[in-house]
């Protein structure tokens, strides 16, 4: 699927003394089989721009298109598990007695025959490393876990696009580096995944592209070495280190990912013939 | 009136202690946490870091009385958080992990209040408290916005500024910056180290640089306490990190890979810095 945002602003509570600007003009696209990473400071506009991807929000102005096609005049139940959208904390949305209750919600909800819905349950379950959580009730988990048995709800939709906002907040860092292999593994497979962090060393590692948002503004959309590289104050740790040294050694590049920096680096030390 | 906190200031007092506490869910078959115990000493700043499940949301609950050990005892400021949890929510304040479930009021300036309209204090000074904690972690201006109208990451500055309106004499932060850009972030812990040696701080985090200087570190996993160490000791025993799925930041995890000392290039410029010096040094030598 390929999705698109044309011109979209967003105003909330308008017409009233609260009335917040979230978003204005923003225009970006997201390609089949593409990880895009959307940062950006606190309130400038990630979440909101993210919930309308599938119409969760709709545009004060502009369009929302699903492969050309306006988003608006597709079945919202139908767009909604084309484009899976995981919330900030997710977890806080589990409430059935089982984990394997839990993610086999949403699909039952789809219509399909148990056998269906028992499968894709399974497999959501073991895409997110936590097949042996089925049994478990949802509430005895850890915040990792919790979190896996989220994002697995909404993978058991097999959502063409799929949306993470934040998801490795308040997570361990091995926890983190799975769910970040995760979202590798998923691209693989031809979904999209859009994904929305803060933290810029965790969307270095994985994203293909990087949209910047300011203000509810775009200011910088493209590969993660082209964003990154324009404002290396706002880049991850691997790029900051990278562009202080651009200057005296421009042999090693515009490296982004840590394995590729740490290459950059050593041929630096290479350089000295040790 | 009186900072409820600085009664529990007299000289070298234990501000936090925990003996031998063991806690386990109903229905679990394995305990979140088992004999653990440490003191804190009042003033003393110290991180707790783990994996996810490895105790250290229940270490929290425990000590402000949400959660009561099945064996073993907590004391806060002499205190027991099990029999007299209102006694100790005036020493001890916590900052929850998720912001979402903390802000209950109408407007911002509302919910920073709320803790300390909950405690009687007179309305001219609550109002000094409230702006005041709402400037100190840069949110000035938001006074009448809307909760809902927040991200993520001014939420959590919101629930921070609740915690800091009331002056509990030990904080206990649970992930205070998981929602926070680096600008916030830094700002965030400026403020915290503002406080160090004036309170008591616990302060639980995935992330291990914002303890490099701490008093010291806990780890917690698995339920059992299995290290009390330094900044320092901790970050350059990698059998212990690997052993507790802690990982170094990209930072220092670079000077390692680059056969640098790790704990000494805490900012990008020191690790261009010593790359170029290395570099140079290498040239002169051939």
């Amino acid at each position: 699927m390929k999705l698109e945002l044309r011109n979209v602003s967003h105003v909330y509570a308008p017409g009233t003394p609260f009335e917040v600007e979230a978003l204005r003009g923003v225009s970006l696209v997201v390609e089949q089989g593409e990880v895009l990473g959307i940062v950006g400071g606190t309130g400038s506009g990630k979440s909101t721009l993210v919930q309308h991807m599938n119409l969760l929000l709709t545009p004060t102005s502009g369009d929302v298109l699903v492969d050309g096609v306006d988003a608006r005049t597709l079945q919202k139940s139908d767009l909604r598990h084309r484009v899976g959208l995981v919330f900030q904390f997710p977890e806080a949305a589990l409430f059935a007695p089982t984990v394997e209750e839990d993610v086999a919600f949403a699909p039952r909800q789809l219509g399909l025959g148990e056998g269906e819905v028992r499968e894709r349950v399974r497999e959501s379950l073991r895409a997110v490393g936590a097949g042996e959580l089925a049994a478990r009730s949802p509430f005895a988990l850890s915040g990792g876990e919790k979190r896996r048995a989220a994002i697995a709800g909404v993978l058991a939709m097999k959502p063409e696009v799929l949306i993470l906002d934040e998801p490795t907040a308040g997570l361990d860092p091995a926890t983190r580096e799975e769910l970040l292999a995760l979202i590798v593994g998923l691209r693989q497979t031809g979904i999209s995944v859009v994904l929305v962090s803060h933290d810029l060393d965790e969307v270095a590692e994985v994203a293909d592209r990087v949209c910047a948002l300011q203000g509810g503004r775009v200011s910088a959309i493209g590969t993660a070495a082209e964003v990154f590289y324009t404002d290396p104050d706002q880049a991850p740790a691997t790029v900051q280190v990278a562009s202080l040294l651009r200057e005296s050694k421009p042999s090693i590049g515009t490296p982004v990912r840590f394995e590729e920096t740490l290459r950059a680096l050593r041929s630096l030390q290479g350089d000295q013939g040790d | 009136m009186q900072n409820p906190g600085e009664g529990t200031h007299s000289g070298g007092s234990l501000a936090v202690s925990c003996q031998k506490v063991s806690f386990s869910y109903p229905g679990s078959t394995r305990p979140a946490l088992s004999d653990v115990s440490f003191e804190l000493q009042t003033g003393e700043y110290v991180g707790v870091v783990g994996p996810n499940g490895g105790g250290k949301s229940t270490l929290v609950r425990l000590l402000n009385g949400l959660l009561k050990p099945d064996s073993g005892r907590v004391l806060i400021s002499g205190h027991d958080p099990a029999t007299e949890p209102f006694e100790v929510r005036k020493h001890l304040g916590v900052l929850f992990q998720n912001p979402e479930n903390g802000l209950v009021a109408p407007f911002v300036e509302d919910d920073v209040a709320f803790g300390l309209e909950n405690l009687g204090v007179p309305r001219e000074e609550m109002l000094g408290r409230v702006a005041g904690a709402i400037r100190a972690v840069g949110l000035a201006g938001y006074e009448r916005r809307e909760p809902d109208t927040l991200s993520g990451g001014e939420k959590q500055r919101v629930a921070l500024a609740g915690l800091l309106a009331v002056e509990p004499g030990i904080l206990v932060l649970d992930e205070p910056t998981s929602m926070l850009d680096a600008t916030g972030r830094r700002e965030v812990l400026e403020h915290l180290r503002a406080l160090r040696s004036k309170k008591t701080v616990l302060h639980v985090t995935h992330h291990l640089e914002e303890l490099t200087s701490a008093d010291r570190i806990l780890v917690l996993n698995g339920g059992e306490l299995t290290a009390d160490k330094t900044p320092e000791r901790l970050l350059s025993d990698a059998e212990l990190l690997r052993e507790n799925r802690l990982m170094l930041p990209v930072l220092p995890r670079l000077a390692l890979e680059l056969g640098l000392p790790p704990a000494k290039l805490r900012t990008p410029e020191e690790l261009a810095a010593a790359l170029l010096a290395a570099a140079e040094s290498g040239t002169r030598a051939r």
